[in-house]
């Protein structure tokens, strides 16, 4: 071997011992893992086969995770897309300000999510919370209603994880507008085309394949989203009106300690994102808006 | 006039929605009791910082944050260290594979954490590093290094090889031209690979939640988490807590905001 490439494997080992190490071997560690009936600490192991995958097909449990997990990935991915799009075709516009602002959009993307979340409980909270009390002053309710109890709590969870990172949209769809050549919406203005027309046939063909990647990316990042939805409502009282399938994964794995049915989850889960993704493919990537 | 009176509208709505709670967080942790329980209002009527005082000697907050600024610390560090090297020689040595080699470390970034969390967890223990600040530093180090060698790849890809081989040429070491042509040039890139870390390393909940079980190790979020659940929520202190864990992350990211922007358009950024 030349004395560069030695060089450069070498300047590349502890990179590759790390991701070697940490993440490919945990991964198929994790597929061998979800075949075996193991405690998450203590050394008992018996091989089972496919037992624990049979066995969540036919899990009221799992299928209800498996539908709050769509539901929160769905809902949240759309209002992210409906609030960052129209916050980053704004802040593309030439105002005083602009610059502050582009900074402050960013922060609730910034923080801990602990932060965001008590935050919220704390504006959502029954008795003492400001949205009751504004929502009482203004006469549109009669009683304080319990944003955190078993009816509301998804609405809740879903607030407070678009607030947290619609962020991302915006400097993402920012980021490409600011790229569009200015010609596009002269020669459109020439036309006499109003804004709306320039939007749709200047700004979303243009946008169209960072929106695929946008949506893309915030689906797989909201569908396995473990912290925010944990730190909502906990593993007891209302979190089941709101347990995704990373929930039940942790809850599998470290609650119950059965660490084999939570590795099995974590391979279906990856299972589903990958389905998901190749028919998302061949859906949208074929049409001619991304040529 | 009425498309700026618009635009101005949409600008301060959009200030409002993401800037008040943060606000709202800050008024309520600045309030005595008695207001907190009463009719909200936004400027606290006696402002005190009792709240903080009791967070600082009720509980082990101070503990937590020293953790956590350790921990943040040092994965940005072994982080910067690791990806620099790395990138540079994906860079600057020609090797076979060496393309594919970069798109598989790209291909690591996609699983989510929660996906391998339990292998990951037995993996640790079986090291005997579970319960440690090391478990942690190495976890944010793995999952923050796809970023960072791509991020910095892209900055050192873009640095003009002439500069490096003249410094050679005038009898500068390999380790001096990097130290003082590469990196300074690749200033913009290390600091957008920093933040994304030190963010990652500060945020993080479902490691530190796994990893660690004793509370003198334990990092903010989760200790944060602890005092919130525990018994009646003194809505004041908590408030603190949050004032206090948002100055680091908002206070590093204004200080770099222009660098951080350059960042976000090399790659992007998880969560």
């Amino acid at each position: 071997m030349r004395k560069s490439a030695l060089v450069g494997w070498l300047l590349l080992a502890p990179s590759l011992l790390l991701l070697g190490g940490l993440v490919v071997f945990p991964v198929l560690y994790n597929v061998w893992l979800s075949l075996f009936d193991k405690h998450a600490f203590m050394p008992v192991q018996a091989f089972v086969g496919l037992k624990h995958y049979r066995y969540f097909a036919s899990d009221p449990e799992f299928w209800a995770s498996f539908y709050y997990g769509c539901v929160y990935a769905g809902v949240t991915m759309v209002l992210q897309l409906g609030v960052g799009v129209p916050a980053a075709l704004l802040l593309n516009e030439g105002f005083r300000g602009r610059n502050l602002l582009r900074g402050v959009v960013l922060f609730p993307y910034m923080i801990p999510t602990i932060v965001a979340v008590i935050l919220w409980k704390w504006l959502l909270n029954d008795s003492y919370g400001l949205v009751n009390h504004m929502l009482m002053s203004a006469g549109l309710v009669r009683a304080p209603v319990a944003w955190l109890g078993p009816d509301y709590i998804m609405g809740s969870l879903i607030v407070t994880s678009v607030w947290q990172f619609f962020p991302f949209v915006v400097v993402t769809y920012l980021a490409r507008l600011q790229t569009i050549p200015p010609e596009l919406y002269e020669a459109a203005t020439v036309d006499g085309a109003s804004a709306w027309r320039r939007f749709v046939h200047v700004t979303l063909p243009q946008t169209a394949s960072v929106l695929f990647v946008i949506v893309l990316l915030r689906s797989i990042w909201m569908f396995t989203k473990f912290d925010t939805v944990w730190l909502m409502a906990g593993d007891g009282g209302v979190s089941r009106y709101i347990r995704t399938l990373p929930v039940y994964a942790y809850a599998r794995s470290f609650t119950y300690l059965q660490a084999g049915m939570g590795a099995a989850l974590a391979v279906i889960m990856f299972a589903m994102l990958l389905a998901a993704t190749a028919v998302y493919f061949r859906l949208f990537r074929s049409e001619e808006v991304f040529s | 006039m009425r498309r700026a009176l618009g635009l101005y509208a949409a600008g301060a709505l959009l200030l409002l929605g993401a800037a008040f709670p943060f606000l709202w967080m800050l008024s309520t942790a600045l309030k005595p009791s008695g207001e907190i329980f009463a009719t909200p209002r936004f400027v606290p009527l006696h402002p005190t910082l009792e709240n903080f005082s009791r967070l600082f000697a009720d509980t082990s907050f101070l503990v937590f944050f020293r953790n956590s600024a350790a921990v943040a610390g040092a994965t940005v560090l072994l982080t910067l260290t690791v990806s620099a090297l790395g990138a540079y020689g994906l860079t600057r040595y020609r090797f076979r594979g060496r393309d594919s080699v970069a798109g598989l470390i790209l291909l690591t970034y996609m699983f989510a954490p929660i996906m391998i969390i339990i292998p990951f967890y037995i993996l640790v223990r079986q090291l005997g590093i579970v319960n440690t600040r090391l478990a942690l530093v190495l976890s944010y180090t793995t999952f923050c290094l796809p970023f960072c060698l791509w991020v910095l790849r892209a900055f050192f890809q873009s640095i003009p090889l002439e500069l490096e081989e003249a410094a050679l040429v005038d009898g500068a070491g390999r380790g001096r031209t990097v130290w003082y042509v590469v990196l300074p040039l690749a200033l913009p890139g290390l600091i957008a690979a920093a933040i994304f870390t030190f963010i990652l390393a500060w945020n993080d909940f479902l490691f530190a939640l796994v990893l660690i079980t004793s509370d003198e190790l334990k990092t903010l979020p989760v200790g944060v988490n602890d005092l919130f659940n525990a018994t009646i929520v003194d809505w004041g202190m908590i408030m603190a807590a949050g004032v206090m864990i948002t100055v680091p992350t908002v206070g590093f990211f204004v200080a770099v905001q222009r660098y951080l922007v350059q960042g976000w358009g090399a790659g992007g950024v998880k969560g």
